[in-house]
């Protein structure tokens, strides 16, 4: 046989140990692993004869990962159907770079998070709260509507330690939250010194780029701002192509990129 | 050490070899091309060297050994995950100078980007020799003087064919006595190198962000049909799909395998819920082409695209690979002069 | 003005492949080119004929021939002489050496440009055209044949007598296949659909495949080829005309070339037999004849000492559409004439 070390392909057997349904079409799914993960890498759901998808790290545990998904393709429509808590499925992970959490310690912090993207900076700012720069995390988290909303218990907790600004883009009459895109309550932060402040922004492409707008008309250098992008998959590894944008990989390089430099990648 | 073999006589060589070896080389398959008498040439196994295509470039290149264009990775039964078998027996492939050239940056790719390997290649990788097919002419629309990969001295042996006679370099120590026993005369040989391509080709050094939305890519939008074939035949090209699937209607046993895929075919960008990254062919044509002559190199320090010719030689629309290197040159100039 | 003319035995000139002109004492001379190819000697020839013996036109035949008019009836015999080198050239069958063209009932054998030229033909149509025509020709019964090289019928074989349809059958290497489904998508786009996709492979509905090899052209892998072997279909009994216009049928699929070669030539026992006497000018279309002896008379006849080959396919009875001018000649749902319509006057404003 073959001397080539391990197969990374091989999918590694994970218990699920629990299914948490935020929305009918978002669930987290908390699978059994054990090992280094960073908040902002993904594992490959790895379903044999249906297929596999590329899910960020939503949660992270001493003997497990969640991933949050929505039922939107193949493989996850069939995890929604077919798997209850105690079931068995394959895993392949973790990938990619992750956030370096101590790069937000000690100083202010925006972040600002669209649907289900909460999932990758979870971990960030579960870390944050546990530290003396919490207060200083300054988080806007945008959803569509008030049912659309996830990982509930976590954004009141948060709230508790972190500035939070929950808002959805819309809701029906006598809704008492917020209301309105995220990219509204930028300009309201308020921020010390700007020169210094960091930003995190996750979500869809057009939220990313009207919040880069209002962040940089604040002051903020994009030197300081993450993101944390996603394309298709099908190795996670570097190797298939897919995720690929110019010189980059997203499954080795990222997901997670400086903006100045995502910037600067061109589909 | 060198040998001029009769035919007969490097057939032997060649039985020798078969010993412990597979002989991979281009083969013509008469009828099998697109129209109706048209033939292909394509990698397949040989036992005599009249049965390899040895004058003109094959139409698929060797990377099928390597990277096959369908490749079982994974069984499937109820209760368990089995690694595909593979034909485990050493493999001699015989390939021209440029597509020695791309040997290196398929390993490059499959083992030489990101903290992981990939195992399904390595395997096939481990068991392949590579023997060099001299070139006699330069091929059609093979630019591989101006990318530099018209030479090479990394081959196990070399074979030219010349009236009638095979010429052979050996340098592998292994597969000496192979040669040594079929009677040829010693001699000193030098493989055939072509000094003058068909084309000649100017790259830029660097390609402003700019150009990566210019209108020069628009003409292929509306040129190009978006079927593939420059990727399939590219010696470089190693992207894939990975795809499941189930045999029976009752879906217990299945297979994970994976295909080539093309980043000019529909599909490649697509991501679940419906968003596709590039939807235009112009764009698709911009994503290829500074892949091969620009971004590959500004991750690796050297260009992808060897220069084979083979795109220029399949499109079935005339689009000229090596003349979009060109006018994208030519299109940089522009840009940075006139800043 | 009319010419003095003299005496012409008008039926012995048709079958010497004249045309009687409208206008008195002229003709015009059909060149035979089967296969619709001419070489640039006898396309030449046919110039200097236009010129010295003709009016300096030439028309070009709806069955891909060429038309000599304004031929002086009186210059018949040095046309045929001067015809010698074309009928040479084109390989036609002739009976006396300078005596022009032999038989003119059965027609030029037409062909569309076939595989020398056409990216989607199956086989050689010009050469089997050819070949038919060596072995059919001179025969005075009226019969048109029409070879095509896919079924897109460039040719118009339909509207023939025998309409021969190039086929292959497509060959599946699912080794090469990367399931990129442009064969699916063109075979459903440009043919008749006949793929699909069953666990990232291709399954080809063999009763439902046309044999028209898109597959293989969209390939890009060559997981799609070509059978080594070349197949027809053959259509029967297509035709134009006053009385019952209508296409031809199928007969055969996947037939090999020495069924359609044999079936072809057997026609002509069965015209001797059955042929109309009476007929105007001996000519009758064959459709009208079976229509009269029974389909099965026919095939006992067309079919004799031909044993097709294994994978053919054949019909065993045939019905044959087309409006039958004879019993009927309405519009089918419309019985107004545009003048009477009420909105005529504001439609023809709105032109």
């Amino acid at each position: 046989m073959c001397n080539c070390g391990k197969n990374e392909y091989t999918p590694v057997p994970s218990k699920l140990q629990d299914i948490i349904k935020h929305t009918a079409q978002e669930w987290t799914f908390r699978f059994t692993h054990v090992g280094d993960v960073k908040p902002g890498q993904f594992f490959q759901i790895s379903i044999p004869k249906v297929g596999e998808c590329p899910i960020s790290v939503s949660g992270i545990g001493p003997d497990y990962v969640d991933l949050t998904l929505r039922a939107v393709g193949k493989v996850t429509d069939y995890l929604f159907e077919n798997f209850k808590a105690g079931d068995s499925l394959f895993l392949r992970g973790p990938y990619g770079n992750g956030f370096d959490v101590h790069e937000y310690e000690g100083g202010e912090l925006i972040i600002v998070v669209g649907g289900t993207a909460v999932s990758p900076v979870r971990g960030v700012v579960q870390y944050l709260c546990e530290t003396e720069s919490a207060k200083d995390v300054h988080m806007i988290a945008g959803f569509k509507d008030p049912g659309e909303i996830m990982f509930k218990a976590d954004l009141k907790d948060w709230a508790e330690k972190i500035d939070l600004t929950l808002t959805v883009d819309g809701a029906p009459e006598g809704y008492e939250g917020k209301v309105g895109l995220v990219t509204k309550y930028i300009p309201d932060i308020p921020i010390r010194d700007i020169s210094k402040c960091k930003a995190i922004v996750v979500g869809p492409p057009p939220m990313i780029k009207f919040s880069m707008i209002e962040l940089v008309k604040r002051g903020l250098s994009e030197d300081n701002v993450w993101i944390s992008d996603s394309r298709r998959m099908s190795c996670g590894i570097g190797k298939c192509g897919h995720c690929r944008i110019n010189d980059k990989y997203v499954c080795i390089d990222g997901p997670v990129f400086k903006f100045s430099e995502h910037k600067t990648l061109i589909d | 050490m060198g040998f001029v073999y009769k035919t007969e006589e490097f057939n032997k060589v060649l039985e020798v070899l078969e010993g412990n070896y597979r002989i991979f080389a281009p083969v013509l398959k008469v009828g099998e091309g697109r129209f109706r008498d048209t033939d292909v040439i394509r990698y397949d196994y040989i036992s005599r060297i009249e049965d390899a295509e040895l004058e003109e470039r094959s139409d698929f290149s060797f990377k099928e050994i390597l990277i096959p264009l369908s490749e079982t990775m994974f069984y499937f039964t109820e209760n368990e995950i089995k690694e595909a078998d593979y034909d485990a027996r050493p493999v001699i492939v015989l390939m021209r100078s440029c597509d020695i050239h791309a040997v290196k940056r398929l390993d490059q790719m499959y083992t030489g980007n990101g903290p992981n390997n990939d195992w399904f290649y390595e395997r096939l990788r481990n068991r392949v020799k590579f023997a060099l097919i001299g070139c006699g002419k330069a091929c059609p629309n093979s630019f591989c003087v101006d990318m530099g990969s018209n030479k090479t001295d990394e081959y196990a042996f070399s074979i030219d064919v010349v009236d009638g006679k095979v010429y052979c370099d050996v340098k592998d120590d292994e597969l000496f006595a192979a040669f040594e026993g079929a009677g040829g005369a010693k001699d000193n040989v030098e493989p055939r190198f072509v000094t003058e391509a068909e084309f000649r080709v100017e790259r830029p050094e660097e390609v402003p962000i700019e150009l990566f939305k210019d209108p020069m890519w628009d003409e292929y939008t509306k040129r190009c049909v978006n079927c593939g074939r420059c990727n399939f035949v590219c010696p470089t090209c190693t992207c894939f799909t990975i795809q499941d699937v189930f045999y029976t209607d009752n879906g217990r046993v299945g297979e994970r395998r994976r295909v080539n895929a093309s980043c000019m075919v529909d599909g490649y960008t697509d991501v679940a819920g419906g968003l596709v990254m590039r939807k235009t062919n112009g764009e698709r044509m911009r994503f290829k082409v500074l892949h091969k002559v620009y971004d590959f190199r500004k991750r690796f320090g050297y260009d992808m695209c060897v220069g084979c010719g083979r795109c220029d030689t399949v499109c079935p629309e005339y689009i000229s690979f090596a003349n979009c290197i060109n006018k994208l040159n030519a299109r940089v100039k522009e840009v940075t002069e006139n800043v | 003005m009319n010419k003095t003319t003299t005496d012409t035995n008008l039926k012995k000139l048709k079958k010497n492949a004249y045309r009687v002109s409208k206008v008195r004492g002229e003709t015009a001379s059909r060149v035979r080119c089967p296969g619709g190819e001419i070489d640039v000697d006898s396309l030449q020839r046919v110039v200097d004929i236009a010129r010295k013996y003709g009016k300096g036109m030439v028309n070009i035949t709806n069955r891909q021939g060429f038309e000599i008019p304004g031929i002086d009836l009186k210059d018949v015999e040095e046309v045929n002489k001067a015809l010698q080198l074309i009928i040479e050239n084109r390989n036609i069958n002739q009976e006396e050496y300078n005596g022009g063209y032999p038989a003119s009932g059965t027609r030029n054998v037409v062909a569309c440009p076939g595989k020398q030229l056409c990216p989607f033909a199956n086989y050689d149509t010009k050469k089997f055209a050819q070949e038919i025509d060596k072995a059919i020709f001179p025969n005075d019964h009226h019969v048109k044949i029409a070879f095509t090289g896919c079924s897109n019928d460039c040719a118009h074989t339909r509207l023939n007598d025998f309409g021969i349809i190039g086929m292959s059958e497509p060959q599946y290497n699912k080794d090469r296949c990367i399931s990129c489904e442009q064969c699916v998508k063109y075979c459903k786009k440009r043919s008749v659909g006949a793929l699909k996709v069953v666990n990232g492979k291709i399954e080809r509905d063999v009763n439902k495949c046309v044999g028209c090899a898109l597959c293989v052209n969209y390939c890009p892998t060559r997981a799609w080829t070509r059978s080594k072997e070349e197949y027809y279909r053959v259509v029967l009994l297509g035709r134009t005309g006053k009385k019952n216009p209508r296409m031809a049928e199928d007969f055969m699929r996947w037939a090999d070339h020495d069924t359609v070669k044999k079936v072809i030539c057997n026609v002509y026992a069965y015209l001797d037999e059955y042929l109309d006497r009476e007929a105007v000018e001996s000519k009758e279309h064959i459709g009208y004849i079976v229509d009269r002896t029974g389909f099965e008379e026919f095939l006992k006849y067309i079919m004799k000492d031909v044993t097709p080959n294994p994978k053919c396919e054949i019909q065993g009875r045939i019905y044959w559409g087309g409006k039958r001018y004879d019993q009927n000649n309405e519009l089918r749902n419309s019985m107004w004439r545009f003048s009477e319509r009420e909105d005529a006057v504001v439609l023809k404003q709105g032109e």
